[in-house]
């Protein structure tokens, strides 16, 4: 009820802000330019296209459908983690527009909490590249930016979405913008019942019962002010997600009544600019996260806090257009209070990265080191190295190839938490390294992008929490993991007079193996990492006919182990999705878009993890309203 | 073409259709063996698995042949035992099995280990004791109170308020003896109107408990979290007085698993590395009878027949675990691998 009195003020909000800028400005100005951080062309990334995004609920299953990144959900609302060329959930750091998300709790992103309606794109750096995104990354990053437009006047949207299991999902945006401003407010909501059916094959006879317990409710609301000057930018964004859910038991548990409440706010203003040969960009974070973690049966109560400060000026020098220096300082402040430590705690991460980017003809090169200083460590070198060479001079046909390192620092809860926390924890390092090939090639109708790559990375001092023989557990710098594989991806799209048909397949193999041991006895030696499967494969097609949009996306995940000596396993999965949308011009300005989404078309029975229940073949219809 | 391709890998990913769902084992397909039934002398392992995964199972050891049979329950139900296997106790050629995180205990034939019963509506159980023929009692770590199952009916029909979790309990001349972990106490229960009696403050988080041949009751008490020193405590039920306190000079350590040989004259308990000591003797003896030598000894087992000593140890705790077979006098006789975390032995007599 308080919820839905909010929502109202919210809207009212948001129409107050449309009828202030209602003033046109009709002036069409050039967009002036800053060139983000982007990634060095020697290394992997992924990029998603705008129907991927518009797809995708949330980032989890934005990654999950459409990347390598192999997401680790425990459901519908649930917390989801990532894990990237076999490293574990602490080992992907995700940004907002620059801005490091990562708590300072765990290490870990919850991507289920992030709704693709919040940012505008996203991308993915594979391996090393991950070091231009700050420290800790040794799987790779993800980023999720969000852009300014200007002189567009005004423009609206609506989305409603019902779905099967009491799913109700409605997002608004509304924006203003002149030759000089940018406004943008989007709000949130989705109330999801989740109350699906499901095969219990733990019990005798294999009973057919609703999911119990997996209601959630997330809301947020997110508010852009941008300001254009003759070369720079000034602006900044304040961004609230609620999210309470309650935690579904798994199918051997009868009754257990657990809920989790987040709270976010995370604020960031940003200048940036470019002047002569001098690009800048100057950006303050502050990120406030409130987590209350309830369980009835067992009588817990706790309550998390954690604050992060994340202050970045990076530059960017041309000497000319093949010579560009870098120049990256990153000041980080975390603090966090929980009911598992005695007493508040707060560090400074900080580092400074400096680099070189050069283009000699056909290669384009890159050295950057980045100088660590987490606490009272300090690591002067963690650097990285990375060429592209065009072997034909009339093909677009590159070798790539790059290596760096990179280190993760412990976590506070590994660090303080009461008891078991250790404070002698070593900084886990991952040496990293990538070679590939891209091949694009346009032609009349139709246009080619593959790209294969195999890496190679190993980490050392990987921290793993185990039970210690005082009964409680604790972290210790335990397992030295080595990754390899492949990841490959394969564009092909055509153009058929009214007809746009779009492939896309990619596809990763990862070997990721544990090589260290305390006691010969332990028979994880030389075996697969729990929960990284060896393959994973996406396809997605999309159709485009007239006013028709198709789209069918695959999804098969290979096996995984469940244990560390690789005795037990869930079997592989394929999945399908099918998405189907109608575009309808309703006058000038305006159009609607209908939208039909199957979920888990073929009504597959499978685990992403041991003993959760997944929903089968489901629906959801969604109407969208566009004046721009 | 490359569209055809595409079509012909994705027809043949949806061909093979696996009609496997959750968790499979590799060594089960091995293992697939015709039950046999449990021999008197077995040893059955009770394996907790995994929080939320399921892997809780259970194994049988015959001592003469050192054959092990693993996933018993599995093979037999076709389902798993559930989650977190915790402890189990022996009634004629019945096992009750107490599942602590599914909130359950799985009533099992010892002979082929088919389910008979599913006693529900716990909390989070720990151990079982029947107090009569009737009737047994279940601790719980949570529901605040001790649970009172009607073992004719297989439900739960009343329980003993109490505060915190309960913990290891037993059965002496009428009166039921509880560890209390959250309040450091020893309760005393009447099992005829199942009414707490009397509490008498113990050393911190008791987490065994055992009587030996003079019916001296024996409590071992962690000292919770390098909060105070361990204790190793010995209670005369008769006077509800405590005889003697032995202290454990290190804050640090972290005894438990207090056992007694069938003898009821030599105990034995984990602290890292496994002691044992005379019911008589003046201190507690400070030279193991067997060192852990790097592993984490996490459950020991004390064989009524033979008084060979078995550990168990969890490794990594995400692998099955294994078990080593001692002598009495402390010398390695066998070692085999089990489920994952060996946490309970049970006897069969």
């Amino acid at each position: 009820m308080r919820h839905t009195f909010l929502y109202f003020l919210l809207v009212n909000f948001l129409l107050l802000t449309l009828n202030s800028f209602s003033q046109k400005d009709a002036i069409n100005i050039t967009t002036f330019k800053v060139v983000e951080k982007k990634v060095l062309p020697a290394y992997k990334t992924t990029r998603f296209d705008s129907i991927s995004k518009h797809n995708a609920t949330n980032l989890a299953e934005l990654l999950s459908n459409n990347s390598t990144v192999f997401i680790k959900s425990y459901g519908s609302g649930s917390l989801a983690t990532a894990s990237f060329r076999g490293t574990g959930a602490s080992h992907t750091k995700v940004q907002w527009n620059g801005i490091n998300l990562n708590s300072p709790m765990n290490g870990q992103i919850d991507f289920s909490l992030f709704p693709s309606f919040f940012f505008d794109d996203a991308e993915v750096h594979h391996g090393a590249s991950g070091l231009i995104d700050g420290n800790g990354a040794l799987g790779g990053s993800i980023l999720m930016n969000s852009k300014e437009t200007y002189a567009k006047g005004i423009s609206a949207n609506l989305n409603q979405s019902i779905g099967s299991f009491g799913i109700y999902i409605t997002a608004l945006r509304g924006a203003y913008s002149n030759k000089h401003w940018f406004l943008e407010t989007k709000v949130y909501n989705n109330l999801s019942e989740n109350n699906f059916t499901y095969i219990n094959s733990t019990k005798r006879n294999k009973p057919t019962e609703t999911q119990e317990n997996a209601e959630f409710k997330q809301w947020g609301i997110q508010q852009a002010f941008y300001r254009k000057f003759k070369n720079s930018t000034l602006g900044g964004r304040i961004w609230y997600f609620n999210s309470d859910r309650n935690l579904p038991h798994t199918m051997l548990v009868s009754d257990n009544i657990e809920n989790q409440t987040d709270k976010s706010l995370r604020n960031l203003i940003e200048w940036k600019g470019l002047s002569n040969r001098f690009q800048y960009r100057i950006c303050s974070g502050f990120i406030k996260n409130g987590l209350i973690y309830e369980n009835k049966l067992a009588n817990i109560y706790s309550k998390n806090k954690s604050y992060l400060s994340d202050n970045n000026i990076n530059t960017k020098f041309y000497l000319n257009n093949n010579f560009i220096l870098n120049n990256d300082i990153n000041i980080k402040y975390e603090s966090a209070k929980a009911d598992g430590y005695n007493e508040n705690h707060t560090r400074f991460n900080s580092s400074w990265l400096f680099g070189l980017n050069k283009k000699i003809k056909r290669i384009d090169m890159n050295f950057f080191n980045r100088l660590i200083m987490v606490g009272k460590e300090f690591k002067p070198i963690a650097p990285s190295l990375g060429v592209r060479y065009q072997i034909l001079k009339k093909e677009v046909l590159y070798i790539k190839a790059n290596a760096g390192i990179n280190y993760n620092y412990p976590t506070f809860n590994d660090l303080f938490w009461s008891p078991g926390g250790n404070k002698d924890l070593n900084p886990e390092e991952a040496q990293m390294s990538e070679i590939g090939f891209n091949f694009i090639k346009k032609l009349a109708k139709t246009s080619i992008n593959t790209e294969i790559t195999g890496f190679y990375s190993e980490v050392k001092d990987w921290i793993i929490w185990q039970p210690t023989e005082f009964g409680y557990w604790s972290p210790n710098n335990l397992k030295k993991v080595e990754n390899k594989g492949v990841e490959s991806t394969l564009t092909i799209s055509t153009i058929l007079s009214k007809l746009t048909v779009n492939n896309k397949i990619s596809y990763a193999y990862t070997e990721s193996t544990n090589k260290k041991t305390e006691k010969n006895l332990d028979n994880s030696v030389n075996k697969q990492l729990i929960y990284v499967p060896f393959h994973k494969l996406n396809y997605n097609l999309n159709l485009n006919y007239n006013k028709f949009t198709l789209n069918y996306n695959f999804n098969y995940t290979g096996q995984r182990f469940t244990t560390s000596d690789n005795n037990w396993y869930l079997p592989a999965n394929f999945i399908s999705n099918i998405h189907l949308a109608r575009q309808i011009k309703l006058r000038n300005k305006t159009s609607a878009i209908f939208t039909l989404k199957v979920n888990n078309l073929l009504n597959q029975d499978y685990q992403s993890i041991a003993w959760r229940a997944i929903p089968g073949r489901n629906y959801l219809f969604s109407f969208s309203f566009n004046f721009n | 073409m490359g569209r055809l391709s595409i079509v012909a890998i994705i027809l043949s990913f949806l061909s093979c259709t696996k009609d496997k769902i959750g968790p499979q084992c590799i060594s089960c397909q091995e293992e697939q063996i015709q039950i046999t039934a449990t021999l008197l002398s077995d040893l059955l392992i009770i394996n907790e698995g995994n929080f939320g995964s399921g892997s809780g199972s259970i194994s049988r050891y015959n001592p003469q042949t050192k054959r092990v049979n693993n996933n018993l329950f599995l093979q037999a139900n076709g389902t798993p035992i559930g989650n977190i296997a915790q402890s189990a106790f022996q009634i004629g050629t019945k096992a009750y099995v107490v599942i602590n995180n599914s909130n359950k205990i799985e009533v099992i034939d010892i002979n082929n280990f088919s389910s008979l019963h599913t006693i529900t509506g716990f909390n989070s159980p720990r151990s079982f004791l029947p107090i009569n023929q009737n009737t047994a009692y279940v601790t719980d770590l949570y529901a605040n109170s001790i649970q009172i199952v009607n073992l004719n009916s297989n439900s739960i029909t009343a329980s003993i308020p109490l505060s915190g979790w309960t913990e290891d309990l037993l059965l002496h001349n009428d009166s039921v003896y509880v560890c209390d972990m959250t309040n450091d106490n020893l309760l005393i229960i009447d099992p005829n109107n199942n009414s707490l009696v009397d509490s008498i403050k113990v050393g911190e988080s008791p987490n065994s408990i055992v009587i030996d041949k003079d019916s001296m009751i024996w409590i071992m008490c962690s000292g919770g979290f390098s909060s105070s020193n361990p204790k190793l405590i010995k209670f005369n039920p008769q006077t509800r007085t405590i005889e003697t306190i032995f202290t454990f000079p290190n804050i640090a350590e972290s005894p438990g698993n207090l056992k007694i040989n069938a003898t009821g004259d030599q105990l034995y308990f984990i602290n890292s590395n496994i002691y044992k000591t005379s019911i008589y003797a003046n201190s507690i003896n400070t030279t193991p009878i067997i060192t852990s030598n790097g592993n984490k000894f996490y459950e020991i087992g004390i064989s009524p027949i033979t008084e060979e000593i078995f550990i168990s140890d969890a490794i990594d705790y995400i692998q099955d675990g294994i078990i080593f077979r001692y002598s009495s006098s402390g010398n390695l006789i066998h070692q085999f691998k089990t489920g994952v975390i060996p946490g309970h032995f049970l006897f069969i007599d």
